[in-house]
């Protein structure tokens, strides 16, 4: 069943990690751990350093202090190598505006090292399986926002990568298009991929993820399966509410 | 002013903390020295407008105001302005917008209302004029400002339309070359600024009123003239906020972007390189040739390099033997060079924006990734030469081999001390460029600083082999130099390349950060 997941090595395993901006910490001390095959969900409120976590991860930003291992290897030591085994979803500003869909697929094929004729077969197929095989010849610029993530995961999975990195991924996706994005997602950590997503769509963490971490303030308050999240809560809505500690409207304004 | 001042504490705000992040250091640099050079002139002027004035002052005004109006079309780069785009979705009067937009036409001349302070100032200073003759010069700057308002308006629209923006844009630049050839034959210049056309225009009126000649006259011309320009550039402004850009510039649905012969072209790098070089290049050159701006650059360069120089070069004082009549294809391509030197050299991550962090995130070396940037640059400067000397074959001007190996030899010999000092520039100055935009929003004297500062610089080798050939009357000696020059050129490029990608490395949440910058309600 598994085609990666013989390893035992976490996929994600991260120790300490913190992100000064101007004395003040984005991350603070985040120690974390995921297992291979797993659907990892990353939650946290507004502005509690989950895309810092996430930039950190890829690469992009390289922390103050801690350590990353992507897959076994040291980063950023071993870059290239995880690289080339990492699938990213970003945002959606990763995308090139003056590319068509097929063409900007068959780009980052090529970057990851496909054969040019490999690329662009699998550029097509993909095209068809994110149903945008109608949009093909259209720029990127002229995508709707659901069509510009479909055609980031669609380039995200042309080189059959073990991890993928996702930052919003189901952000301005309607149903149609987020049930399809799931299911594809949910067959790559079938075949022993992990993947490790941000998300404010709780309903969708809840229903795919095995295990969940909640980030607050750059601190990690919880981490553990869906079930152990819940707790004696109902839904993942008010587990993660009272792990971040926020309540209901406090005050109200008398202009308003 | 409500609303106005609230956009531009808006903008103060989005300014400093851009600058408090990223540093004024390379931007405060060059203004020294360009605005320097410009104060400078300013005091020149002040010199000649102090003591008594022989002569019609015409001329002096005539290249203001084709500084203030011509200059921003040909840099494509008109300064800053509203982004009327986020602002309309407000509720600001129409009044006020206009109001902003006409004072921002001072970005894209500053340095003419130097040297005008200057002639004010001389004005004052002078005991043969009366104080209040300065009342011309503060006229004839806002008729400017009203005057670049529809201006900018009304080719911002027209470059807009998808299926007219080339074509418009081609026709643009034979009016614009029109005054730049008029200037070439001193004749000509004459008739603009005098006779036959006695003191009508802004510029010969505004003239006569400093000087004192039949002022009366000469404020009514300047006042129509003002008038005029007021009522256009409003008009034109109430046209761009009813303007739909976005349907301008739509595509038919069923048009094909990858068809035949233009996919062909986009192939020809992958066909000589191997990936992932040539899937950059193949990507460079896609995009590159679909974003507007870059295009406009390009037929500029080429088109507006033939109007302007070949006259220059062959004109009356442009003999075959002169150095432009000897050398015209060498000069056009490198003034080519000029023109596509920000999106090639100077900026090159520029118009990937956010998305340049692909770069980073994908397996591939960044010192790869330069040199594909590098690469593509170098094929569209080839191109755009190719295309220069094979309109200038047929036109029947003197072409022969040894001009197209000089031309390509020192394009190329300047091209790879660009691409050293555009690749730091890249990585340690990153700036996001909207490749849909026809016309940069930044100043046109901004353009020209950097070119001021960098260009003397590059051009020193190329110069020691023209010197060379002078010096001992032989081909040899101006191509030994030139390979010279080349062997340095590739130690410097190599030097600067490994120094480039280190700072990448170093630098890169910041590029990212500041590719990613989106504009305030004002873009400069």
């Amino acid at each position: 069943m598994s085609d990666f997941s013989r390893d035992t090595t976490p996929a994600i395993e991260v120790r300490d990690l913190r992100k000064l901006y101007d004395q003040k910490a984005a991350v603070d001390g985040l120690t974390l751990s995921v297992p291979r095959g797993c659907f990892f969900g990353f939650l946290g409120p507004n502005g509690a350093g989950k895309t810092t976590t996430i930039k950190m991860l890829m690469g992009l930003a390289p922390p103050t202090s801690g350590s990353i291992r992507l897959l076994g290897l040291p980063m950023p030591e071993e870059g290239l190598a995880i690289k080339r085994q990492i699938g990213l979803v970003p945002d959606e500003s990763l995308l090139f505006d003056h590319l068509t869909g097929g063409e900007f697929i068959e780009f980052v094929g090529r970057i990851y090292g496909l054969e040019r004729a490999v690329a662009r077969e699998r550029s097509q197929e993909l095209l068809n399986l994110f149903e945008l095989d109608d949009a093909s010849r259209k720029l990127i610029a002229e995508y709707s926002k659901g069509m510009r993530k479909r055609v980031a995961m669609a380039a995200a999975l042309i080189h059959r990568p073990q991890l993928f990195l996702m930052d919003e991924p189901f952000e301005g996706v309607d149903a149609v298009g987020a049930r399809l994005m799931k299911d594809i997602l949910l067959e790559q950590v079938r075949h022993g991929a992990t993947i490790f997503l941000t998300s404010h769509v709780l309903e969708v963490v809840e229903r795919l993820c095995d295990r969940v971490a909640i980030i607050n303030e750059g601190k990690l308050v919880q981490e553990g399966s869906m079930e152990e999240l819940r707790g004696s809560s109902k839904t993942l809505e008010d587990a993660f509410v009272r792990a971040v500690g926020v309540g209901t409207m406090r005050e109200t304004l008398d202009w308003l | 002013m409500n609303q106005a001042g609230a956009i531009l504490w808006a903008q103060w705000r989005i300014g400093r903390s851009f600058f408090m992040r990223r540093g004024i250091g390379w931007a405060a640099i060059v203004s020294v020295i360009w605005y320097g050079f410009w104060v400078a002139a300013a005091f020149a002027v002040m010199l000649l407008t102090s003591s008594p004035i022989a002569g019609s002052l015409g001329g002096v005004f005539l290249l203001v105001f084709l500084y203030w109006q011509v200059v921003p079309v040909l840099m494509a780069a008109t300064g800053a302005s509203l982004d009327l785009r986020k602002l309309q979705a407000y509720p600001i009067p129409v009044g006020q917008l206009f109001g902003l937009e006409v004072m921002l036409r001072v970005t894209a001349a500053i340095e003419v209302i130097l040297v005008l302070t200057g002639a004010g100032i001389g004005i004052l200073r002078n005991p043969m004029l009366r104080a209040w003759n300065v009342l011309a010069l503060l006229l004839f700057g806002i008729f400017n400002l009203l005057l670049g308002v529809g201006l900018r308006d009304t080719i911002a629209r027209i470059l807009a339309r998808r299926r007219i923006r080339e074509a418009a844009f081609f026709l643009l630049i034979l009016c614009a070359a029109l005054p730049r050839l008029l200037l070439t034959r001193r004749r000509s210049f004459i008739i603009m600024t005098s006779k036959p056309w006695p003191g009508w225009q802004p510029w010969t009126a505004t003239a006569d009123f400093v000087q004192g000649h039949g002022q009366l006259r000469s404020l009514a011309i300047i006042a129509a003239w003002l008038a005029a320009a007021g009522l256009f550039s409003y008009w034109q402004f109430r046209r761009t906020i009813r303007f739909d850009a976005e349907a301008a510039s739509a595509r038919p649905s069923s048009a094909s972007r990858t068809s035949g012969l233009l996919e062909r072209f986009f192939r020809i790098p992958s066909m000589l390189l191997g990936d992932p070089l040539g899937a950059l290049v193949e990507k460079e050159v896609r995009f590159l040739t679909r974003s507007p701006r870059f295009r406009m650059v390009f037929l500029m360069g080429f088109t507006f390099g033939l109007l302007v120089w070949l006259p220059v070069a062959m004109g009356r004082q442009g003999s075959a033997q002169s150095f432009l009549g000897t050398n015209y294809l060498s000069v056009v391509s490198v003034y080519s060079l000029v023109l596509l030197s920000e999106a090639c050299f100077w900026n090159s991550f520029g118009f990937d924006r956010s998305a340049a962090q692909i770069y980073f995130l994908a397996p591939v070396a960044f010192s790869r990734v330069m040199m594909g940037k590098n690469l593509s640059a170098l094929f569209f400067i080839g191109l755009e030469i190719g295309m220069i000397a094979l309109v200038c074959g047929l036109l029947g001007m003197p072409l022969s081999p040894l001009m197209l190996a000089e031309s390509f030899s020192v394009t190329a010999v300047i091209s790879t001390f660009l691409l050293a000092a555009g690749n730091q520039l890249s990585i340690r100055q990153p700036r996001a460029m909207n490749p849909t935009a026809s016309f940069r929003s930044g100043a046109a004297g901004r353009v020209q600083a950097i070119l001021f500062v960098v260009w003397p610089i590059v051009f020193v080798p190329v110069g020691l082999a023209y010197l060379a050939r002078y010096a001992f009357a032989s081909e040899a000696a101006f191509f030994g130099v030139l390979a010279l020059d080349a062997a340095i050129g590739a130690v410097v490029y190599k030097l600067s390349l490994d120094s480039a990608v280190a700072a990448a490395e170093r630098l890169k949440e910041q590029m990212v950060t500041a590719l990613s910058r989106g504009e305030g309600p004002i873009t400069a």
